[in-house]
């Protein structure tokens, strides 16, 4: 039993921690040494030494070392099929991006205002599959999009008489763009829920009540306040298919090919270690570049927003 | 609630969403109903109805050893992560010291760093130190994936701690420790199990980073899986993807039970 502490004690007690506050605040930081020290081994260093194997070359022998070259870049913005495989890479991210904005506005606003049933189912259906492996959403796909009458897609539009000859979907930038957006359609509606949620239902009300159709007040109050979810989403879903590896492995085959394929054909099958760490590089070049942007465009609005 | 969306403009908002939850489905529907089908290929629609293609799966010896790396991996990931980022995420709300947020921003950096970059950096790295463990090397791979998914839960909940009641304790002349683990601990407790339980998740579904640690042994399911897409044709894949798809929704389940999804997520 802790012994009850009388008035003098208590007195010193409320003291005592005042005084001690800013030695534990700086010795509880503490707690982050061995994180710290294990990304450090085993994340930081390794991230620097890709970035520096990118300068270096490779010897007969396979060995990486000196002289330093900036050649590997040059030779991968040149070459046509590397610098296809960029664009490729930026234009499926970009696509899929777009069309998780434009779907995602309708979800998540239906999430946050229909009745509390509909929108738990909702929030569950899109939240569930994050945790359904992305191999096995991928296969789904691929059973889906199959090219020839066996596809469940060509199965059911040659079912209802929409087309006579089946689609050839499978192995193409569609499909890739199609699997991709099932893989990262969450990131997107989840920031944009929270975003959408925090915004006061009282202006929207005050500009319906002064007789504004809802796609004014969408377009003048609702869409600006939830801008920082529309960009944080956009970052997510954007970042996250530049780096993706198994959907375009499953739904893109042989036709095609993106960064993440690339990275593993060179090291993997080239055995090219610095060229390998060229295309890391670049990839995680497109991720830092998308993500700075994202914070500087979010920060000018802060500062929009300050200034009368 | 319901009255705010009346009007033509609420039919296609419905329509739209009703559209997306059937092409979220879509996918995962069709790969259960084709794991019954009594057909020696993968064909749609599924013909007749048999379990045959799940005992074959779980009686293969391959996929067994696959599925207990699996299971193995992220437990001992989940552990790992919890031991090193419930601290962190303790220091990183608690203390005060100049380059606290640097250092915030660092330890969740492997969050938005391309996983497949993380495995190959970390792949090149541990073969020069000639650690030639593969399970050690998928553990370390794993924690640096998972770790900073149990930071941010963690984190973010022992922000919504109330620090008023850390203050009575301290007044009342409750030691930090106690503080902590009667004040502070049943607070974050949700958090802290949705991280794990994410964190296990992440770590059973992970391909970027076993990709390059992996090899013929050791095996986990997600790869074993994506090498049998490419020679194997009949309905054994769907059936081991419904298990894959089972697994998930007993987690999602359980996190849903445990803390709502929506946090646990943390996005």
């Amino acid at each position: 039993m802790m012994p009850v502490p009388s008035l003098d004690v208590a007195a010193g007690a409320v003291a005592q921690p005042k005084r001690s506050d800013a030695a534990f605040k700086l010795s509880v930081g503490f707690l982050a040494l061995p994180i710290a020290l294990f990304l450090t081994i085993f994340f930081f260093y390794p991230a620097v030494q890709i970035l520096m194997f990118s300068f270096m070359t490779q010897d007969s022998k396979g060995i990486t070392g000196l002289p330093l070259t900036f050649s590997h870049y040059t030779h991968f913005f040149t070459v046509d099929l590397y610098a296809r495989v960029f664009w490729n890479t930026l234009r499926i991210s970009l696509t899929t991006s777009v069309i998780a904005i434009l779907l995602g506005y309708p979800v998540a606003i239906v999430m946050l205002r229909s009745n509390p049933f509909v929108a738990r189912t909702i929030t569950m259906i899109i939240i569930a599959p994050l945790i359904v492996s992305v191999v096995v959403r991928s296969y789904g796909w691929q059973l889906v999009l199959a090219n020839g009458p066996a596809g469940v897609l060509n199965w059911i539009l040659m079912g209802l008489g929409i087309t006579s000859t089946p689609l050839t979907l499978l192995y193409s930038e569609t499909a890739v763009v199609i699997g991709s957006l099932h893989v990262f359609f969450p990131m997107m509606v989840l920031p944009l829920a929270s975003a959408l949620g925090k915004i006061d239902r009282n202006l929207e009300d005050a500009a319906r009540t002064l007789g504004a159709p809802w796609w004014r007040v969408f377009g003048r109050i609702t869409f600006p306040l939830s801008i920082p979810g529309l960009i944080a989403g956009f970052t997510l879903v954007f970042s996250l298919t530049a780096g993706s590896f198994v959907t375009p492995v499953i739904l893109g085959g042989t036709s095609v090919i993106m960064l993440g394929n690339l990275i593993e054909q060179q090291i993997f099958v080239v055995y090219d270690w610095p060229f390998g760490a060229t295309i890391a590089v670049v990839l995680v070049g497109v991720v830092i570049a998308i993500n700075a942007l994202s914070t500087r465009l979010l920060q000018a609005r802060k500062l929009r927003r300050v200034a009368p | 609630m319901n009255e705010r969306l009346n009007g033509v403009a609420a039919w296609i908002l419905y329509a739209i969403a009703a559209a997306v939850m059937v092409f979220i489905l879509l996918p995962l529907a069709v790969v259960v109903a084709s794991s019954f089908s009594n057909t020696y290929i993968v064909t749609f629609p599924p013909k007749g109805f048999t379990f045959n293609w799940y005992v074959k799966v779980l009686g293969d010896s391959e996929f067994q050893s696959a599925l207990k790396l699996s299971l193995l991996l992220a437990f001992g990931s989940t552990v790992g992560a919890l031991l090193l980022g419930v601290p962190a995420a303790i220091a990183l709300t608690r203390a005060r010291f100049r380059g606290l947020q640097v250092l915030q921003d660092l330890v969740l950096s492997p969050l938005i760093f391309p996983a497949l970059v993380t495995g190959l950096a970390l792949l090149q790295v541990l073969n020069r130190m000639g650690s030639g463990n593969v399970m050690v090397n998928l553990l370390i791979g794993h924690i640096v994936v998972t770790a900073p998914y149990v930071m941010r839960t963690v984190i973010t909940s022992l922000q919504l701690v109330d620090l008023n009641l850390e203050d009575a304790a301290r007044t009342l002349g409750a030691s930090r420790m106690r503080t902590f683990w009667k004040v502070t601990m049943p607070q974050i407790a949700p958090g802290v199990a949705a991280g794990a339980l994410f964190a296990f998740m992440v770590s059973f579904d992970n391909v970027p980073v076993s990709l390059w640690l992996a090899d013929a042994q050791y095996t986990p399911v997600p790869l074993l899986l994506m090498h049998q897409l490419v020679n194997v044709f009949d309905p054994s894949i769907p059936a081991m993807s419904t298990i894959v798809i089972v697994l998930a929704l007993g987690g999602t389940l359980l996190l849903e039970r445990l803390v709502g999804m929506r946090r646990a997520v943390a996005i």
